[in-house]
């Protein structure tokens, strides 16, 4: 059990650096646009992370496990610790990286060094929605753009009840956000670690209970909470300034397209329903929320005529599509090797 | 979540109500200063006219508390954060209309000066051509906060009624300057005019700052 929870500590500093980088993307614009307090947002960011992940975290782990069920406690600490460091060393080159993408290429290192066959489709259609993500994205931001001005222009609502309705509309749209967040990303963090859980069950008060899984999301999803409430706040004020001007309505646009785009790739929910009504199903698959938000604001940038967009953060995404995976692989397998060597541990049973 | 959206609600509301008094002053005082600029010249008796004055001062002075719980209100309140900068320019810029209004109201008062009979019209056309563009101003700026989509009509009125005091301006500078009057009456009337026409540039000048707050209102 103490290994275990040793070994689990890569799952958490992943989870820690998760909430400190995209815990600026649920709160930030609002946080930068001064609408919402930092103490304010971290607060409700850190209670939605943690629901979302214990409630509906499910969905995006199971596709991890189906492309690598890591079934040693030091190869999913090495999978894990490899990810984190392809994550550090891609944003110390500037280079935008996800979680999600250094994860995936990790768990493809420990297939190949364990011998084991890796599902490609199943590789590609998580390559996919990686770039569909932010395409997606923009789509919900330019949907809601034209909704909400159509809505602004036809209810005639005046400045200042506005700047209200948007306070109370960030607040909920990061909610929201975050509980998107949990559900999808919890998969990065503790996912791999669901093969060699050793937690037990938690009961709860009124005959609940929170199962062995469920009790890893949690420590996950505090983990994440730690995260934004540590290290977040420099980011969350500079997001919303970085990429382009933005006004508190088209900060509420962002955070609503994104956190859509997060809850359409984690929810069990909806992709049951698309199936049972033979419609192509979504897949349930962790997916990058600052290349969600990118993909917004790059949504109502172009709307607004190309203005505001930075095409070399576009260069250095597309570049993070391919290279992050491909680092977390190599690093990933080279780490293995050292452990299984070096260390004598088994990294794969 | 309640607690803020009540405190939200309760602060907006107090905002909301305190914008809407002020402009209401500023259409106030460019009603007064015609009922002003119509006393000096239809009455003799000056006691009407001090009323007046007072009056407008009334006005002026409860337009200034306003504007300052205004802006006590936005920065300690936080409201409209992205806006603030502007809001509170355009608020000290109506400000100047009603100070504006004031100060003539107050020379005509204290001066009393000694009008031509050919000048009286075009000067009483003149002061309500710039009534005109400070009651616009402040129905513009009331729409920047109600409907945007109306911003541009009335600020389109504030051109056209200062368009007009200039030309109006001109034709009585003219005027003043044909005539056999003394060079100190000359000189009296010239800087009564152009204290006159002042009104209707501020309220241009204002016009241009809200149509540029109106462009950075979209979303």
């Amino acid at each position: 059990m103490l290994s275990f929870l040793v070994f689990l500590s890569s799952g958490l500093f992943l989870g820690w650096s998760l909430g400190a980088n995209d815990g600026a993307n649920l709160f930030g614009t609002a946080v930068g646009t001064k609408m919402v307090k930092f103490r304010t947002a971290a607060i409700i960011s850190s209670i939605f992370v943690t629901l979302g992940a214990v409630i509906a975290g499910s969905g995006t782990t199971e596709t991890i496990n189906k492309l690598g069920h890591i079934n040693a406690i030091a190869g999913a600490f090495m999978v894990v610790f490899a990810a984190a460091l392809t994550i550090y060393w891609m944003t110390k080159a500037r280079i935008s990286v996800s979680t999600s993408q250094a994860i995936v290429g990790a768990i493809i290192g420990w297939n190949i060094y364990s011998a084991r066959p890796t599902d490609y489709s199943l590789l590609t259609t998580i390559a996919g929605t990686w770039i569909f993500c932010p395409i997606l994205s923009a789509i919900f931001a330019i949907i809601l753009y034209f909704f909400t001005k159509i809505v602004l222009k036809w209810c005639k609502i005046s400045l200042i009840r506005q700047d209200c309705y948007i306070r109370i509309g960030l607040i909920l749209a990061g909610a929201f956000a975050a509980y998107a967040l949990g559900a999808n990303n919890i998969a990065n963090v503790m996912g791999v670690f669901t093969g060699s859980n050793m937690l037990n069950a938690l009961p709860l008060p009124f005959g609940l209970s929170l199962s062995p899984t469920q009790v890893l999301f949690l420590i996950g999803g505090i983990a994440i909470s730690v995260g934004i409430f540590t290290y977040s706040k420099a980011t969350m004020n500079a997001v919303g300034r970085d990429i382009m001007q933005m006004s508190p309505t088209a900060a509420w646009i962002v955070v609503v397209a994104q956190s859509l785009v997060l809850f359409v790739f984690a929810s069990p929910n909806l992709h049951n329903f698309l199936i049972s009504h033979n419609l192509p199903a979504i897949p349930l698959v962790p997916v990058s929320s600052s290349q969600a938000v990118i993909g917004a604001v790059m949504g109502i940038g172009l709307l607004k005529g190309g203005n505001g967009i930075n095409w070399k953060l576009i260069g250095r995404i597309i570049i993070g599509w391919v290279a992050t995976p491909a680092i977390a692989t190599l690093v990933c397998y080279i780490s293995l090797f050292v452990l299984a060597n070096v260390f004598n541990l088994t990294v794969y049973n | 979540m309640f607690k803020l959206k009540i405190s939200l609600f309760s602060k907006t509301k107090s905002l909301e109500a305190k914008i809407d008094s002020f402009h209401d002053k500023i259409i106030d005082s460019a009603t007064i200063f015609r009922k002003a600029v119509n006393t000096f010249f239809s009455s003799d008796d000056f006691d009407d006219l001090k009323k007046v004055s007072k009056q407008i001062k009334k006005v002026e002075h409860q337009a200034d508390d306003l504007r300052r719980e205004i802006e006590n209100q936005l920065y300690a309140q936080n409201l409209l954060p992205n806006l603030q900068a502007d809001i509170l320019k355009l608020v000290e810029s109506l400000d100047e209309i009603n100070n504006h209004f004031d100060k003539v109201v107050y020379k005509f008062y204290i001066e009393r000066p000694e009008i031509p009979e050919n000048l009286k019209r075009n000067i009483i056309k003149l002061c309500n051509q710039v009534a005109d563009s400070g009651e616009y101003m402040g129905i513009a700026s009331r729409a920047f906060f109600k409907d945007l989509s109306a911003v541009r009509d009335y600020t389109h009125k504030v051109y056209l009624m200062e368009q007009e005091s200039d030309e109006t301006y001109n034709t009585i500078k003219k005027a003043i300057f044909k005539s056999d009057l003394p060079l100190a009456n000359k000189l009296q009337l010239d800087s009564f005019i152009n204290r006159i026409t002042e009104i209707a540039d501020i309220a241009e000048d204002c016009a241009d700052e809200l149509l540029i707050f109106t462009l950075k209102r979209d979303i």
